[in-house]
């Protein structure tokens, strides 16, 4: 068994196409087995079931980061055989509560994992000149297996994006293709979702917006690194992108020269 | 050209074709429907003009164009909510728009002013001020204090002195502030921020505006 990983052998017993949640980055151990039972793989951090988010005051208080929210409205609606749910220090501390209440409230497995995978996989994505939307879709897509990542040409990058792949997708299309991806969701990409040094770094000599979700502990690092990036907007976001969010980094990416660099 | 700024409670218009152009105030409340401008900025800018700039944008090419120093750091303080940019040898250094937690602070101060009858030019700075969140929460304060003993006038003078206080923390404490939006008109607000602050007044939006159309030399 793994450490800090509790038993998963019950894996084994799910009948192929059997839905199975995730959340975080679980250790490759664990995604192996799943891909060996067969099972289809729900990301819970996204947003699949679209129903109103005050749903989910009934078990987690208002304010709380809406990722984690989103799992909770995820795992009561979606008819699920297993969930997996990462809680060690490639993930937070909230979600080792929200694995409390989803082990009390549902009558499937709830089993907590704490990957802390050293094997680099790469970040060919978080180089790549995609639309940023997409890109961050594709890294989200890839823990869901563990072949080796398809290797692309790295871009000359104009802008930077540091953070988690955000509660809301569209502020992302805000950015130009030759955005480059820093933060946890290269963490992501690169299968080493607890390395704080990767999630660390940046570059200073690119304009970057430094995100986390509000109510996320990754706050605090995202304001502290945008503090000592020279050119930088630390940017929090709960639930849906308002106008001033997208006001605030459109308003950046033009004023940086991000636009005329990307044309 | 007609370039307007359209801020939740009041608009601010030039038009840069007339013969002598001036920027002149209109209540949003009395604008038309029908009415359209050839490029506009603020909160209800997308309804009016096929050309919308955003107002960090606008707010960043006034600030570069009135303040002539390559460090500076220039605070809008509207109705609505509270933004700042941020220059550091010529260059954007930071910025922010405080939509939340900076909700309807001058709409709520402009609201008091006329409830309690006060007239904010007269109104002493007060040694105290307490901790605010938003305009809306804060009101509840002011109750608190009235509740406690303490006047009407100084309930909402520690009150203003809060806001400009949050204001200024917002904008990374600078030692000197430039101010725009409408508080500037507030002298209690202005003056209880701490350390030097420049007024420029509330048409700092519409002069970025004029900038970003390569107008500003029709400006007056």
């Amino acid at each position: 068994m793994l450490p800090g990983t509790e038993d998963i052998s019950c894996l084994e017993a799910l009948a192929p196409g059997a839905p199975v949640g995730i959340v975080g980055v679980p250790p490759l151990a664990v995604m192996t087995a799943l891909e060996k039972s067969g099972a289809t793989i729900y990301d819970l951090d996204e947003s699949i079931v679209k129903r109103d988010m005050e749903e989910t005051i009934l078990y987690l208080p208002r304010v709380y980061c809406a990722i984690l929210r989103t799992v909770v409205m995820n795992s009561f609606h979606l008819d699920l055989q297993a969930i997996i749910i990462d809680v060690g220090p490639g993930k937070c501390d909230c979600a080792l509560h929200v694995a409390t209440i989803l082990t009390d409230r549902l009558p499937i497995p709830v089993l907590k994992t704490r990957n802390i995978d050293a094997t680099a996989y790469g970040t060919p994505l978080c180089k790549a000149k995609l639309a940023l939307p997409d890109k961050i879709a594709r890294i989200c897509k890839s823990i869901q297996n563990t072949s080796d990542h398809v290797q692309l040409p790295a871009c000359r990058a104009t802008a930077g994006f540091w953070g988690v792949p955000p509660r809301d997708f569209s502020l992302l299309a805000l950015f130009p293709e030759t955005t480059h991806v820093y933060g946890w969701t290269r963490c992501m990409e690169n299968k080493t979702p607890a390395d704080l040094e990767l999630e660390s770094h940046f570059n200073p000599t690119l304009p970057t917006v430094f995100f986390a979700q509000t109510f996320c502990a990754k706050t605090a690092l995202a304001k502290h690194l945008a503090s000592r990036h020279p050119h930088s907007l630390f940017l929090d976001n709960d639930i849906t992108a308002g106008s001033s969010t997208r006001a605030k980094i459109q308003a950046f990416l033009e004023l940086s020269g991000v636009y005329d660099a990307s044309c | 050209m007609l370039l307007a700024d359209f801020g939740t409670t009041y608009a601010k218009f030039i038009d840069l074709a007339a013969p002598h152009p001036a920027p002149y105030l209109e209540p949003s409340k009395n604008l038309s429907h029908e009415l359209r401008v050839d490029m506009a900025t603020g909160h209800n800018g997308k309804r009016f003009s096929n050309r919308y700039i955003n107002e960090l944008t606008a707010l960043a090419r006034g600030g570069e164009h009135l303040i002539k120093e390559e460090n500076f750091t220039l605070l809008d303080c509207g109705s609505r909510d509270i933004k700042f940019v941020r220059y550091e040898k010529g260059r954007l250094a930071d910025m922010g728009w405080n939509a939340e937690c900076g909700a309807s602070m001058g709409f709520t101060i402009e609201l008091l002013g006329r409830y309690y009858n006060i007239d904010y030019e007269q109104l002493p700075v007060p040694e105290q001020s307490f901790s605010v969140t938003c305009g809306v929460l804060g009101m509840s304060q002011i109750f608190d204090e009235i509740t406690a003993g303490c006047g009407e006038e100084t309930a909402v003078a520690r009150f203003v002195k809060s806001i400009a206080i949050n204001a200024y923390r917002f904008a990374g404490e600078p030692e000197r502030i430039y101010l725009s939006g409408g508080l500037c008109d507030n002298q209690l607000f202005v003056k209880s921020f701490p350390g030097d602050v420049i007024s420029l007044g509330r048409f700092v939006l519409l002069k970025g505006l004029a900038v970003i159309a390569n107008k500003e030399n029709e400006w007056p």
